[in-house]
This record gives structure tokens, C-alpha cells and sequence, in this order.
């Protein structure tokens, strides 16, 4: 089942929330062609930028591509309408979060907040922690370390212990994020915006600058 | 001696501690005084700018300002490409955005003015210390090894922040390599991802990308591949070992950080550089 939200619903969520103008793709695909992931998930990257244009909630949260894309930066740099499609995939994730349309079978979504939790606990990220709380978490997970996993510490590879940081300092940016974020999206839902479209922060009539090859 | 600042970033003291012992050794020996940023935070890696955008340009935007109005340093070494990717994108965010800055500013607790260039491992090597200077310094150089020069995805994407050259064939790194005697081989795989974090949770996938980038290497004729990202390193390496647990033909390739190399064309001895802690041996290449 497919839902649709108004056309430039989602487009203007994306266009608050990254200041990057979704409706600037015009399809030519060359994100997708240099996507590592693409191959790897139902949708791909030009597919997203249409259904984000066409407001297909469904078709974007029900896929895994958003939480396979590695942050590569190739789409953004190929693009030859100068959109930052990568930074377009993170306020995807963040929409994600906020709206509860996080996809249940995406192991890679629940590694990023144990992650972001690891971080926020110690002030530094924890490489063990993060393998460890995941294998708890989902055995095959653990199984894929069975054999790696004592090679990388017998040869010394893996450090298994923490230096913390300033986790004070580190505890008191995250709340002020936190909170600041929260009350700019307050912001912005009580401006309603007129006519449904997405706000175009960006370049809705002039060019972008060619970053070479795109325009010839 | 130059001083220059240091953000070592989690990996180095995680899962990399041979990059970080063989970099600070490097430097040493290559006049560069490194002053490590004193109780350094994470940059927030790949989580924070997909969790919450503030602060994700926060964390590293903090740190570009302790060495900014604290150390009173005007660049800084990241060698993670990771974390040099984050330094250098919240630095671009706030430049160009005001409304940006001024959130970044109360989560912060002060404004940072730009004035820290930041440097990632191959800028080091190649304008920090320079090709001639370090040149100079080589003891016991390479004879023609052929290395791979692999950059990946974010020492030079995207190229509005970081001001790379070249960004689909970057070649500051082959210059490096080669001014160690080394012979930088042309190969098709430089700036391809190596499946990045996707090595925690989705292995079949990253065994997928990483197959392809050394099968390219090896037919280029690389007889070691060099990095300068952790997180590169460690699959190429160690996802290497587990495709040829599964494809007994699979003939490994060596993955080296790129100070590994220089310390020793430099004379540093093999312990000092951790060559011993690498899953594909190293040591053939290395001696």
C-alpha cells in the first residue's frame, strides 16, 4: 500500500531541514550511476529525489536505501544541478527518527543510535561497545565477528579499552542540540508556509556553478 | 619546528592504534611538533549528522575553536578522513550560513572565526612538511614497491569543502608515495567507497565494494595498497581476510596508512609503525 502526502509536503520538510532544493533534479541519474549502494536496495538514489518531489512517504521509508547509503559524497559531487543529495539522505534519516519511520529491518539505523548513544555517554565514540551492545542486540550480528573478531585482537589491532573525553562538556552541546533543534522545528511548524510548495533556500533560477563535466 | 595542532579522533585510539603511533612518529622525525587539543570530543562521525544536523557541526566546529582561541594554532592534523571530513564540513557551514553559526555559537558557548586551516594525512605529508623537505629525509627508500594509492570517499568529496583538486583523481597522495621511491600505479579504484561503517551491520555488501577495489589494484599491478582513513584500512584489510576464507584463491594485498610508508622510508623500525598488525602480512613489503 502506497500513501501519498501532498505534493511538496515532504519536499519542504527536506528544504527546512538541510536548506537543499529537492525540486532542482531533473532525473539525469548520475547519482545513481556512481552509487556504491545502490545495487544493494529496492530503491536508488534519483528514485528518492523523485519521490521526495512527488511526496511518496511510503516509497522512501518502506525501502532500506536510505539507511544502506554510506555518506559517500559521489552523488553530490556528480550532480550536475549542484544538489547535496548526500546531505538530502541525512535529513531523510533524521525525518525518519523524528516520525517514527525508522525501517524495522535495518540493522545499519540501530547501529547509528548505539553509535550516537556511545558518544554522548563517553564523549568519545567506543568501537567495542558498539559491536558488543549490537551483538546482544541481534546474534548474527555477533556470528559475523566469530572469525575476524579474534584475528583483529590477537594481532593488537583493536584497542578494547576507552579514554573518555570531556563527556561534561560533550553532555551539555548535546542537550543544547537537542533542544535548539526541537524548538527551530517549533519554529517552522508554526509558520505555515502558503501554496504547498517547498521553499527553494537555494538557486531556484540560477544555475549552479559547473563543478566540471556536468554541463558542457 | 613547526606546531601544528592534533585531532586523533576515536578510531585511532580504537581500532587503529598503529596509525596514530606511526603518524606522531612520523611527524617527530619530520620536524613537526603535534600538540594534541586537550580533552578532545568526538566529531561526531556519521551518527550526528544523521541524528541531529546541529550537532554534528558543533562537535567539530568546538574543537577547530580550542585550537583557534586556546592552543592559538592556525591548523590542525586530522588524520582520519572521517573526522577530517566533519571538521572541514562544520568549518564550510558556518562560513557560509550566519543562522548556522549563531546556533552552532550557543551550543558551543563561543563563536569560532575561521582561522584554522585543517589538514587531513596526505596534506600533511604533501604541504605541511612538503615533497622536497621529506624527500630529504628518506633513509631507506622503497625501490619502486608498487603501491595503490587509494583516497576513498572523503579526503577529497565533496570538493566545495574540501577544496580538493581533483576529486575523481586525486594524485597528491601518488606524489608522496613516490617521493618515498615508491612507483604509484594508475588504477580505476582511487576514490571508490569502501562500504565505510556498513562493515558493522551489512559484511556482504562491504565484501562486495572491497573485492572490487583490490581485484583492480592487484590487476593495476599494486603490489600493497596505501590508505589514509581508518575505517578504509580496516575493511580493506580485514574484509580481505574474510573473502578468502571463503575463495581459497583469493591472493591478499597489503593495506598500509600512508605514515606507515613514510616511517619507514624514513628509517623508523617496524615496531615503532605497528607493520606486524595488519591481517594481510605486511611485512614482505615493508622490509
Amino acid at each position: 500500500m502506497t500513501t501519498c502526502t501532498p505534493s511538496g509536503v515532504l519536499a519542504t520538510k527536506v528544504g527546512d531541514g538541510c536548506a537543499e532544493n529537492p525540486y532542482l533534479c531533473y532525473q539525469c541519474k548520475r547519482c545513481t550511476a556512481g552509487c556504491p549502494v545502490a545495487e544493494h536496495a529496492g530503491m536508488h538514489p534519483a528514485q528518492i529525489m523523485r519521490a521526495v518531489q512527488l511526496g511518496q512517504y511510503d516509497m522512501i521509508f518502506d525501502d532500506k536505501f536510505i539507511w544502506l547509503c554510506t555518506g559517500c559524497q559521489t552523488c553530490t559531487t556528480r550532480c550536475p544541478q549542484g544538489i547535496d543529495i548526500a546531505t538530502i539522505m541525512d535529513e531523510l534519516k533524521i525525518i525518519a527518527w523524528r516520525e517514527g519511520k525508522v525501517h524495522p529491518d535495518a540493522p545499519s539505523a540501530a547501529m547509528l543510535k548505539l553509535n550516537y548513544d556511545s558518544f554522548v555517554r563517553w564523549g568519545r565514540m567506543w568501537e567495542v561497545e558498539l559491536i558488543a551492545r549490537d551483538a546482544l542486540r541481534r546474534p548474527k550480528g555477533a556470528l559475523e565477528w566469530l572469525s575476524l573478531g579474534p584475528k583483529m585482537l590477537l594481532k593488537g589491532k583493536i584497542n578494547p579499552t576507552l579514554k573518555r573525553g570531556d563527556t561534561d562538556a560533550m553532555k551539555r552541546m548535546v542537550k543544547t542540540a537537542e533542544s535548539l533543534t526541537r524548538a527551530r522545528e517549533q519554529q517552522r511548524r508554526a509558520e505555515p508556509r502558503s501554496g504547498g510548495a517547498a521553499a527553494a533556500p537555494k538557486g531556484d533560477a540560477a544555475p549552479p556553478a559547473d563543478k566540471g563535466g556536468g554541463a558542457s | 619546528m613547526t606546531s601544528i595542532a592534533y585531532y586523533p579522533g576515536c578510531s585511532l585510539h580504537g581500532t587503529s592504534g598503529e596509525f596514530d603511533a606511526s603518524f606522531r612518529a612520523t611527524a617527530r622525525a619530520l620536524d613537526l611538533e603535534l600538540v594534541e587539543i586537550p580533552g578532545w570530543e568526538c566529531c561526531g562521525n556519521t551518527a550526528a549528522h544523521s541524528i541531529n544536523r546541529l550537532l554534528a557541526t558543533a562537535l567539530p566546529v568546538n574543537e577547530l575553536a580550542k585550537v583557534e582561541k586556546d592552543l592559538k594554532l592556525d591548523a590542525v592534523a586530522v588524520p582520519c578522513a572521517a573526522c577530517f571530513s566533519r571538521f572541514k564540513t562544520g568549518a564550510h557551514e558556518v562560513a557560509r550560513d550566519p543562522a548556522v553559526a549563531d546556533d552552532v555559537r550557543s551550543v558551543v558557548g563561543r563563536g569560532y572565526d575561521g582561522g584554522v586551516t585543517v589538514q587531513n594525512l596526505v596534506d600533511v605529508y604533501h604541504d605541511a612538511v612538503g615533497l622536497e623537505a621529506l624527500a630529504a629525509k628518506v633513509k631507506r627508500p622503497f625501490r619502486g614497491l608498487k603501491v595503490a594509492c587509494y583516497y576513498g570517499c572523503l579526503l577529497t568529496r565533496p570538493p566545495e569543502v574540501t577544496l580538493a583538486e581533483d576529486p575523481e583523481y586525486p594524485t597528491h597522495m601518488d606524489a608522496v608515495v613516490e617521493a618515498l621511491g615508491c612507483t604509484a600505479v594508475d588504477w580505476n579504484y582511487k576514490t571508490d567507497c569502501c562500504g565505510a561503517s556498513l562493515a558493522l551491520t551489512e559484511q556482504d555488501i562491504v565484501d562486495s565494494l572491497v573485492a572490487r577495489i583490490v581485484n583492480d589494484a592487484r590487476a593495476c599491478g599494486a603490489e600493497a595498497i596505501a590508505v589514509a582513513c581508518p575505517l578504509c584500512q580496516v575493511n580493506l584489510d580485514g574484509r580481505q581476510t574474510e573473502i578468502a576464507r571463503k575463495d581459497s584463491a583469493w591472493v591478499g594485498v597489503p593495506v598500509l596508512f600512508l605514515s606507515q610508508l613514510v616511517g619507514r622510508a624514513i628509517g623508523l623500525d617496524d615496531k615503532t609503525i605497528g607493520v606486524s598488525k595488519h591481517l594481510i602480512d605486511a611485512r614482505a613489503v615493508m622490509a
